[in-house]
């Protein structure tokens, strides 16, 4: 409702500069959700903390995991977050009590898990030195299907050593990397050979696969329409590319195309690039750099560089894309803060005093024919009244507004204690943030706790010594 | 803390307001409690004790689990429905990482939230701890809003600023120096990117809840004082409550006055009022709802008028609702509830067409006997009404209202 006052969309729809830095544990892993009001965090610790991007605090934490957080993964309605982490295990949140929903345990660590976009019970999961799996999780006890990294080969029934030579050869092709297709029907994967293989999620057979780049894909992505795909290796290239609809009921596997758009490179530095992202609409792609501080911020439509964000002299880690904003979320690797890169519009004076309005340059006054015509007040007021012959409409909506889920995240207040590890700590007048015990500022109260024992002798009682 | 042998209150009632669920009321007094009485029955639910000094408004989380109230104390205090008690619990320890904080022990002790001498120190830093108040003001708090998902609180106070709290923490995010009057009244927008902000200095601002800045301000050429600001149900218009007599409907987009009703007497107070909105048998022709809003508002001689929204025109007076000024008006869906000057609060609801429309049936309290000259066309009556009898609920009204 604010778009109707703001002149916001004049502001360029990159991020700028940032705007915040927020702060619980340890970061690796950062995802918004759909609608873009909760930021999920995982921390080295294998805590999942939820954030309010509203106030900028956090929500709910969801403790499960012991180990590095590797993926998050929100459902579309925004109730449900799957949470894989390093220890071989995979966690469905329910939000709304903030138990878990399922955990499902693997054979190895997880790359990577994802859920399907619109069926909160099935999820792929990409693992560590494993053959990927869907898992269905409607009925309690879960379903794994494995899915394949390599297509069947069709003539190896007679020969056995071939067969055997090709087993050994498709062993050594892992999956790194598992997305959904925007309509959920087809899942696609990056291998450790940079292939791209399309998996259909009903049979489960790879319907095409092609060599994308030369490198180990590291990360896949698609834009929010699903027409574009992000992809990121380890030969230093980011590329676009353009993605059929595979929901159309006519396609036929044989003629699918997955054309190359742009490849992205800092030829001059040959950079590496830790972790790309789309913009909301797939306009620009961002990426963070290997043993750099800075993120890389293209433009989709000529392929050009528009940006390099300089935020902390920190490596960047996982970088997110707010999902309609242009809002920037990305956690630094040293010190695990997520620092948020924003744009902000000035003040305008005009919008505090209504009698005066903007202007480029001087302008002439014209003074209206009746402007200062004296008349006496009843007769303003009856004008006035007399003028307010419109209809109104106080209930009407306009267009219908998406609550098609309905869901609400409750209003916690006792974060506090269940967050024994940390302390509100005090910065300046109104503002607050949570520590953690390992965090380096911690000198400073760490100076005041010895204060306070050594007052203790004398002052009887470490607490009032610390009062003053 | 539970007081249920003297239920009602013992001075005049500034706020009432219905919960989101429509089952509970909740009312603020200058006796310095609040109470919450179910909607349906008037039976007293609990207390809520703890402000050290009148209490000025309240409001109901979006989930009606809990509550806001605001006094003359400074303080704003978070509560929860059931247990009527300090919902925050920031941890015991929490406070340890303040510099200068007062002990644990002190706080336990303050139990039941009354404030102490240490906390109003702190006051001024906008941050708390334990059970304690929301503090951070430095005059009375005036007006309180939850936005739609419940995250933040919006505050007015005389000290002339909006702050919005982050209500998980129970921190202080964002204060605005939005007026140089007292704030009169505060309310979100349906989506919650909107705060409108009013003040005895006659301006209305618009607030874009995410930067705090400022997007519009809308003032009348007289310049009346503004008293209390309400979003329309839609989000589209606020309305204005002006001392000079009249409610005024604004377009913010445009920066006009749609609407002014006229009909009720507001000069000297702060009085307070909603939209309703009432299900009809016969479709809107423009838009086809089978729905009707209208405005109702309080008086300062007693009355409770409404108006129709799109004619202007009176469709209903209450009169003598309460002895008194009428301080505010809550509507929802069928319920009305004011109260006013005399402690009272009265309860209405509509009485569809085709209901038997029994005379007793508007009777409130035997106070008000003899001063039920309400209209012809009146949608609404006192609630005693339907299977039981009408003595016994009586007499459960009148325990409410009497004490």
């Amino acid at each position: 409702m604010n778009l109707l006052l703001s002149d916001d969309y004049l502001l360029q729809d990159y991020p700028e500069h940032i705007t915040n830095t927020i702060r619980s544990g340890h970061s690796t892993c950062v995802r918004f959700n759909r609608k873009g009001d909760y930021l999920a965090s995982g921390r080295v610790d294998g805590t999942v903390v939820i954030w309010d991007l509203e106030t900028m605090g956090v929500a709910r934490k969801l403790r499960g995991h012991s180990k590095n957080i590797s993926s998050l993964s929100w459902s579309r309605c925004g109730r449900y977050l799957l949470s894989a982490c390093q220890g071989w295990k995979a966690i469905l949140w329910d939000l709304q009590d903030g138990k878990r929903y399922r955990e499902v345990r693997f054979r190895a660590p997880v790359y990577g898990a994802e859920l399907h976009p619109w069926n909160p019970h099935e999820f792929v999961v990409a693992l560590f030195e494993e053959q990927p799996l869907l898992v269905d999780v409607t009925n309690p006890t879960d379903v794994r299907h494995v899915l394949p990294t390599v297509p069947k080969r069709t003539n190896t029934e007679n020969d056995v050593a071939l067969r055997e030579k090709q087993a050994k050869e498709d062993a050594r092709n892992m999956t790194t990397a598992i997305i959904y297709s925007a309509g959920g029907d087809h899942i696609l994967a990056g291998t450790n050979k940079g292939r791209l293989n399309i998996i259909d999620a009903k049979t489960r057979e790879i319907i095409y696969t092609e060599k994308i780049c030369s490198g180990i894909v590291t990360t896949l992505r698609l834009s929010e329409s699903g027409k574009e795909m992000l992809v990121n290796s380890q030969d230093r290239i980011i590329r676009t590319f353009h993605v059929p609809n595979l929901s159309a009921p006519d396609l036929d596997p044989d003629t699918i195309q997955i054309p190359l758009e742009h490849k992205f490179q800092d030829v001059v530095n040959r950079l590496s690039w830790n972790h790309v992202a789309f913009s909301s609409s797939g306009e620009y792609v961002a990426a963070s750099t290997y043993n750099n501080h800075e993120l890389y911020i293209w433009e989709r439509g000529h392929g050009s560089l528009v940006r390099m964000l300089e935020g902390p002299k920190e490596e960047q880690g996982v970088i997110e894309w707010h999902p309609h904003k242009a809002l920037l979320a990305a956690c630094g690797l040293e010190t695990g803060r997520i620092n948020i890169w924003s744009v902000t519009s000035p003040q305008k004076w005009s919008a505090l005093a209504p009698d005066f309005a903007e202007v480029e340059e001087n302008v002439e006054y014209i003074e209206k024919e009746d402007e200062f015509d004296i008349h006496p007040q009843e007769e303003i007021q009856k004008r006035r009244l007399d003028a307010e012959d419109e209809a109104v409409d106080v209930l009407g909506v306009g267009e219908p507004v998406d609550d098609t889920d309905g869901f609400r995240m409750p209003i916690l207040f006792n974060l506090g204690e269940s967050d024994s590890e940390e302390e509100f700590v005090n910065v300046s007048l109104g503002t607050l943030r949570r520590k953690s015990p390992g965090d380096q500022d911690d000198a400073e109260e760490a100076l005041a706790d010895e204060r306070a024992a050594t007052r203790k002798p004398a002052g009887g009682g470490g607490r009032r010594g610390r009062k003053k | 803390m539970r007081a249920s042998k003297f239920p009602g209150h013992t001075a005049a009632i500034s706020q009432v307001r219905i919960s989101p669920d429509g089952r509970w009321i909740a009312s603020a007094s200058a006796d310095g409690t609040a109470k919450i009485w179910d909607a349906s029955t008037g039976e007293h639910m609990d207390s809520l004790v703890g402000h050290m000094a009148g209490v000025s408004c309240i409001a109901w989380a979006p989930d009606s689990e809990g509550l806001a109230t605001g006094g003359d104390d400074k303080a704003i205090r978070l509560w929860d429905r059931v247990t009527a008690s300090p919902a925050h619990a920031v941890g015991e320890g929490a406070g340890r990482g303040e510099e200068g904080g007062y002990g644990s022990v002190r706080r336990v002790k303050a139990g039941g939230g009354f404030l102490q001498k240490g906390a109003v120190g702190k006051g001024a830093r906008g941050t708390r701890s334990g059970r304690g108040p929301l503090l951070g003001h430095h005059n009375y708090v005036y007006c309180l809003a939850f936005s739609p998902k419940g995250n933040i609180l919006a505050s007015g106070s005389y000290d002339e600023a909006v702050f919005l709290w982050d209500v998980r923490a129970g921190r202080l995010m964002r204060s605005l120096p939005a007026h140089s009057d007292p704030v009169s009244g505060i309310d979100f927008s349906r989506d919650g990117t909107l705060v409108a902000s009013c003040s005895t200095d006659g301006l209305i601002r618009i607030w874009d809840t995410s930067t705090g800045q400022c997007l519009r301000t809308l003032v009348h050429e007289d310049n009346p004082p503004v008293t209390n600001v309400c979003f329309s149900p839609n989000g589209r218009f606020v309305l204005a409550f002006n001392m000079d007599n009249c409610i005024r409907m604004w377009d913010y987009v445009a920066g006009s006055v749609k609407k002014t009703y006229q009909g009720h007497k507001n000069s000297g107070y702060s009085i307070g009022g909603s939209f309703g909105k009432l299900e009809t048998d016969d479709e809107d022709a423009v838009s086809g709802r089978r729905a009707e809003a209208f405005v109702a508002s309080a008086s300062e001689d007693g009355d409770i008028v409404m108006w129709d929204v799109k004619s202007k025109e009176i469709v209903q007076r209450i009169q003598h609702a309460h002895k008194g000024v009428c301080f505010w008006v809550d509507v929802h869906g069928d319920i009305l509830v004011s109260c006013g000057q005399d402690g009272f609060i009265n309860v209405f609801r509509h009485r569809r067409e085709g209901h038997d429309k029994v005379p007793n049936g508007i009777d409130g309290g035997v106070d008000h006997e003899g001063n039920h000259s309400m209209n012809a066309d009146e949608e609404l009556q006192r609630q005693i009404e339907g299977e039981t009898t009408p003595q016994v609920k009586r007499e459960e009204f009148e325990e409410e209202e009497q004490l």
